[in-house]
């Protein structure tokens, strides 16, 4: 156990010991690197603050889109219902009732003959009978009878001779008249 | 630290008896922290442990709204996209009485005066005791309603809300009304609205999502099934010729004094229903307003026998078997005794000598029975049976009825001569259009449609024009002959019909007066049913037009009451279709010989 290293040590010559002594391993001292804190706190409180106001105008940008959504779509539900509205006053409008009704009040009459033009030869094909008010159709139902109850034959009263009597008995009769209907 | 603590003792003597022991403050301290750490505690207990779900039901619920998303109901078109039938978005008016209660007479009033609803009625509603939901008007378009409800907000009153109502409106009030039916309050009650209704209702959607200050939360919950619409059903009538056509009819069964009577316009080539009309008829938009019998459609519904019109029928089969032509010279004696009874015709005659086509100029029952002898047996049955006499058309329309062409078992001479004639046996009025219509179309029955495309009915089958069929019924060598013998009707001189003509165009019709069974002894009462069926140009025919009136009161027949009726609406429906006259000559087949 007598070490070769004490032999070497033993065998090496006197002028390297100062090399030996130089090569001696010691503990590198700690070097204390001061990180800057300063750029690190701020780049997370930035990127901290980023977020939180990111966030917050996202969520208010949402808001925003939500109360125009809302808007817009009750704006959309009453143009909608505006469109339907009148959408249903043209089928009103176009009603082929309407639309005669309206002509035979301008005096327009229904034709009766449409006459066609050949062009190969310029012959005209077909009748060409002019129409007249009497060929108009009836458009309106006829008016229904009224039923003898409410249309009694007229009532014939003989006028008293005295002037004063006649008028209280007609304000009677009025009265009585106006109950019936 | 533990150096400085023996100090301390001496230094405040006087602090020390002021706050107690320490021991004793912490324990009292302690004291209050646990007991207000047990009452937390027993709270998390109830929270969390005894009844969790209906709190967290009702922080849901909190600012959770779900609506119903309501599927618009398909309209009914007519053959050019106009609308029959259509769905408006609405809104029904609803108040809560346990808020207008107190202002009722003022509220009631503004209402009355401003939504077409009873005064009386509103007053009541608005002071309902004990509810807290009345309709006050429905089906209110939903413009007027907004407007109503806003006003009465800004007028100071309270309790009034509106909410979805689909309203279902005819723009066209009573055209076309017996075929389209109605709808009630919330289910369809008649007509195609019923018929098709899976196909014209769809299905309605729902939302569920979350708000908050009338807006909806974004990152809220929100579930949307979105509403499937309705089917539009398009059908083949034509609007305006539905309307002359019923214009007409109305005129026609109101001057003869008429019960009723309908009118059925068809396209010679595809068996498209042009027009249906039916008087009396109802306004789609009040149905109530009009007694129940006329809120069907009677031109499906009604029997009837279809009298001289048949005759076409019976020829045409006669002339198809090969037994007869249009010239085949027949002597028509006054009468003529059968096995049971006599049978006349509707003029007074000596022997007169009428070629066939004078038998159907003027419409002699003898004539025909005398031709009809010369059918083999059962022939005359199957021809009828072919031209679709005793089916149902199933074009679409509820109520039909099959008409009643006599079975085989029962077919006995007797009533083979009143059937060639065209008693003892019924139709409905479509059946017969069609089977006249088979003449015009050069002896092929097209079968009739009233829906373009095809559709379901409620019971299943599909109609439409897509499940048209056509078949052979008689040559068509046959079907024009008959044409030349039905143009012989309108002849100013020799036919019984001069009325029913169009100037400037070849028609060929045939007038039906017949016996008809009175409802109430079921026999015939003395009552006619008059009749015109016919087509136009009678050499390239486009229209087939069926018009019929039942008991008229002022003596008329086929030829004078329907006659003209058919050539008025023959004459509007070649003028709107722009049918040019063939500017041929017509028929001059003889009548005598």
């Amino acid at each position: 156990m007598s070490s070769p290293a004490v032999q070497i040590r033993s065998r090496v010559p006197r002028l390297a010991g100062s090399a030996v002594e130089r090569a001696r391993l010691t503990v590198v001292p700690r070097r204390r690197v001061q990180a800057a804190r300063v750029p690190f706190v701020t780049l997370v409180s930035l990127i901290l603050l980023g977020g939180v106001i990111g966030l917050l105008l996202f969520n208010t940008s949402m808001q925003q889109a939500a109360f125009a959504a809302t808007a817009l779509e009750s704006q959309a539900g009453s143009l909608s219902a505006r469109e339907q509205t009148l959408r249903m006053e043209l089928d009103v409008l176009r009603d082929p009732q309407r639309v005669a009704e309206r002509a035979q009040a301008m005096g327009m009459v229904p034709a009766v003959s449409s006459p066609f033009i050949r062009l190969s030869d310029g012959k005209v094909l077909g009748d060409t009978t002019v129409s007249t008010p009497a060929d108009n159709l009836r458009i309106r139902p006829k008016a229904p009878s009224l039923p003898a109850s409410l249309n009694p034959p007229p009532l014939v009263v003989d006028a008293p001779a005295d002037p004063a009597a006649s008028g209280e008995s007609g304000a009677e009769k009025r009265r009585g008249n106006g109950r019936n209907r | 630290m533990p150096s400085s603590r023996p100090q301390t003792p001496a230094g405040r003597p006087a602090a020390r008896s002021k706050r107690g022991s320490a021991h004793l403050r912490l324990r009292l301290g302690f004291m209050v922290i646990a007991m207000v750490l047990s009452v937390f505690g027993a709270r998390l207990v109830q929270l969390q442990g005894i009844d969790p779900n209906s709190y967290a039901a009702m922080a849901a619920a909190e600012g959770l709204v779900k609506v119903t998303l309501p599927a618009e109901r398909g309209d009914i078109l007519d053959r050019n996209g106009e609308p029959l039938a259509d769905s408006v978005d609405g809104l029904m008016v609803v108040a809560d009485p346990y808020m207008t209660a107190d202002e009722a007479p003022v509220l009631a009033k503004f209402l009355a005066n401003r939504l077409d609803v009873d005064y009386f009625r509103t007053l009541r509603l608005l002071r309902e005791k004990g509810s807290r939901f009345e309709y006050v008007a429905r089906r209110v378009p939903s413009t007027i309603a907004t407007d109503v409800v806003t006003a009465a907000k800004a007028a100071g009153f309270e309790g009034i809300a509106t909410r979805p109502d689909p309203i279902r409106d005819y723009p066209a009030g009573d055209v076309a009304a017996n075929l389209i039916g109605f709808m009630g309050t919330d289910e369809a009650l008649g007509g195609l609205e019923r018929t098709f209704d899976t196909q014209l209702s769809g299905t309605d959607g729902s939302a569920r999502y979350e708000i908050g200050g009338g807006n909806r939360l974004p990152l809220g919950e929100s579930t949307i099934t979105r509403a499937v619409d309705g089917e539009d059903l398009r059908t083949t009538i034509d609007q305006d010729l539905q309307w002359f056509t019923q214009r007409v009819l109305r005129q026609t069964v109101e001057d003869s004094r008429g019960d009723s009577g309908f009118a059925v316009v068809m396209d010679t080539r595809t068996g498209e229903l042009l027009a249906l009309a039916d008087h009396p008829t109802f306004d789609a938009n009040h149905p109530l307003a009009s007694p129940e019998e006329d809120l069907g459609s009677r031109a499906m519904s009604d029997v009837y026998e279809p009298g001289s019109v048949q005759k076409v029928l019976t020829l045409s089969g006669l002339i198809d078997a090969g037994k007869v032509t249009a010239r085949t010279r027949l002597k028509v004696p006054g009468s003529l005794a059968r096995q049971d009874r006599v049978i006349g015709d509707w003029f007074p005659h000596d022997l007169i000598r009428l070629t066939l086509a004078g038998v159907v100029a003027k419409s002699s029952n003898i004539g025909t029975v005398l031709a009809a002898d010369k059918f083999a047996e059962g022939e005359l049955r199957s021809y009828l049976s072919a031209f679709g006499l005793g089916q149902t058309t199933d074009i679409g329309v509820r109520g039909e009825t099959p008409g009643i062409l006599p079975d085989p078992s029962i077919w006995t001479p007797q009533a083979q001569d009143r059937i060639a004639f065209g008693q003892s046996l019924s139709v409905n009025a479509v059946q017969m259009t069609a089977a006249v219509n088979t003449l015009a179309n050069g002896g092929v029955r097209v079968s009739p449609s009233l829906v373009r495309g095809t559709a379901t009915t409620d019971d299943g089958r599909r109609v439409g024009t897509d499940t048209t069929t056509t078949r052979r019924v008689v040559s068509a060598r046959a079907a024009r002959q008959t044409t030349l013998m039905m143009e012989r009707v309108l002849d100013p001189e020799e036919g019984v019909a001069p009325g029913a003509n169009v100037p400037g165009y070849r028609v060929a019709g045939k007038t039906g007066t017949a016996q008809r069974v009175g409802e109430e002894c079921g026999c015939y009462d003395g009552s006619f049913t008059v009749s015109f069926a016919g087509f136009a140009p009678a050499d390239d025919p486009r229209f087939t037009i069926y018009v019929v009136v039942q008991n008229p009161r002022n003596g008329g027949g086929g030829g004078s009451v329907t006659g003209p009726a058919f050539a008025k609406v023959m004459g509007y429906a070649l003028r709107r279709y722009a049918v040019p006259p063939t500017g041929t000559e017509p028929s001059r087949l003889p009548v005598e010989w």
